[in-house]
């Protein structure tokens, strides 16, 4: 069922001129990303900016407008299960059954991703291990902390290895501690795929990112490699946090 | 795929207390039922008998216990239903099934086979103790398979419409007050009966009508008919009605 039309260069994710229209004075507009292996993109926005909405697009939840997405040469609206099966998505509130025990939740997750049978345990495994749940995994989701239910959710997103990782406000609520254990995950993840993440801390962005795109009213209004100086984008960033409460009050 | 999806709903099904308080409930209103009938046969059988066509037992077993069982399982079905899709809009999960590679057709029949089992074998409970009466007398077991028939293919009917509004609220008893109204509307449509043409034509639409034969031993390709499209009709709205979450987000 799923052609092999797939071209074979590295680049996993490109997603050409999204539109998506959410209410009369607010929409997203021509968002175009381009992302290869080994790709750490950090989507920085303020709240509202428009970042869970491209994150859904990306993540074939949400059908923009106008604007095509691709997961590895495969298009969302055309081969949407052959593009599904190649992205792992974690929304900002994780996708958990509360009553179901950590490891029984990841061979779900697994199964629903088409997984080979034979290799679910092996797969559930590595992911119990990379992300740090083997002291959890006879839990029932719902009694777990909030670090915990965080990293199931990142690990439901990993579990079938997929080339595209799409993050919405992974660290949101974590404690540093926690943070740091997150961005460890990412920062390893991303080295064999794609890994977008939005988040609204800048320091965030730049301690796990080898680029970064800030988005603001709906628009991608920069996107640049991380390199050490980073100052033009520290002020872009500064500017935009100043603007916001006049433009609220507008 | 489906089938691996049936597999998880009816399992999570089968874990949860409400459906054993739901099973135990309902065997005890089984039994109910059909001692009384039972008894009823036993006063009214010297009359019966007196008949030139008198009705065995399995026939009155079949209109006085399995038929008001119907009505028990329009409760009964959207109460197992009601949490498939609105659990996931309450807890947000639904988001892991659209950015799976599951097509929501496979997943919305994953999740009806899986409440079908699970009703399937409640039917099955109900239709046991007439068969215990093997024990006694003969039995017509032509009219209890048809009326166990009639019985299962109504409960899956009613479990698709409680799936369907399921799907609609994030509040599984608003699901179940919806189905068991929409019920309560076709078991009364036309039955306003002054015999005019209009009512007649809308108690073609009513379960009742297509119930009763079912009862008699008779199955009909209608009213078969009838309740695979109430479950097929269900079935797609609520599969058009989750498509439609991908567009308005």
């Amino acid at each position: 069922m799923l052609s092999n039309t797939a071209n074979s260069t590295d680049k996993l994710l490109e997603a050409t001129q999204l539109h998506r229209r959410l209410s009369p004075d607010a929409q997203i507009e021509s968002i175009s990303l381009s992302l290869q292996r080994g790709d750490v993109l950090g989507l920085l926005g303020l709240n509202g900016a428009g970042k869970s909405t491209t994150l859904k697009m990306l993540s074939g939840t949400l059908v923009p407008d106008s604007g095509e997405v691709k997961i590895s040469g495969y298009s969302m609206r055309d081969e949407p299960l052959a593009a599904r099966q190649r992205i792992g998505y974690l929304p900002d509130t994780p996708p958990l059954y509360t009553e179901m025990r950590v490891r029984a939740y990841l061979q779900l997750c697994a199964k629903l991703r088409r997984v080979n049978k034979a290799q679910i345990p092996e797969k559930v495994e590595t992911v119990l291990s990379q992300c740090d749940l083997h002291s959890v995994e006879r839990q029932r989701i719902g009694q777990l902390s909030k670090g915990f239910r965080q990293r199931v959710g990142l690990a439901q997103a990993l579990v079938h290895e997929p080339d595209v990782l799409l993050l919405d406000e992974p660290s949101n609520g974590l404690d540093p501690n926690q943070m740091q254990g997150m961005r460890r995950i990412i920062k390893e993840a991303g080295s064999k795929r794609a890994v977008i993440f939005s988040t609204h801390l800048l320091n965030e962005a730049q301690a796990v990112c080898n680029r970064i795109a800030v988005v603001h009213q709906g628009r991608l209004i920069h996107e640049a490699d991380v390199t050490g100086d980073n100052q033009q984008l520290e002020e872009l960033f500064t500017n935009l946090i100043r603007e916001q409460p006049q433009a609220a009050n507008a | 795929m489906i089938g691996a999806i049936a597999g998880s709903e009816s399992r999570s099904l089968l874990r949860s207390a409400q459906t054993w308080l739901i099973a135990g409930v309902l065997a005890l209103v089984f039994a109910y039922l059909f001692l009384q009938a039972l008894e009823t046969y036993l006063d009214i059988q010297p009359s019966l008998a007196a008949q030139d066509h008198p009705t065995g037992l399995s026939g009155f077993l079949a209109v006085r216990y399995l038929a008001p069982l119907v009505m028990v399982f329009a409760l009964v079905s959207p109460l197992l239903a009601m949490k498939s899709f609105s659990d996931e809009h309450r807890q947000q999960t639904l988001a892991l099934w659209q950015s799976s590679p599951v097509s929501t057709t496979a997943m919305v029949l994953g999740k009806f086979f899986g409440i079908s089992l699970v009703i399937l074998l409640m039917v099955l409970l109900a239709c046991v103790m007439p068969l215990f009466m093997r024990l006694f007398t003969n039995l017509d077991i032509g009219v209890l398979s048809s009326s166990t028939l009639g019985l299962a293919l109504a409960s899956l009917a009613f479990a698709a419409i409680g799936m369907f509004f399921s799907s609609m609220t994030k509040h599984a008893i608003i699901a179940v007050a919806a189905s068991v109204l929409l019920l309560v509307l076709l078991w009364l449509l036309g039955s306003a009966g002054n015999g005019s043409s209009l009512m007649n034509a809308l108690a073609l639409f009513s379960i009742p009508t297509h119930l009763a034969s079912f009862f008699q031993g008779y199955i009909g390709t209608a009213d078969v008919a009838y309740f695979l499209v109430l479950i097929f009709l269900f079935i797609a709205l609520t599969i058009v009605r989750l498509d439609s979450l991908r567009h308005v987000g």
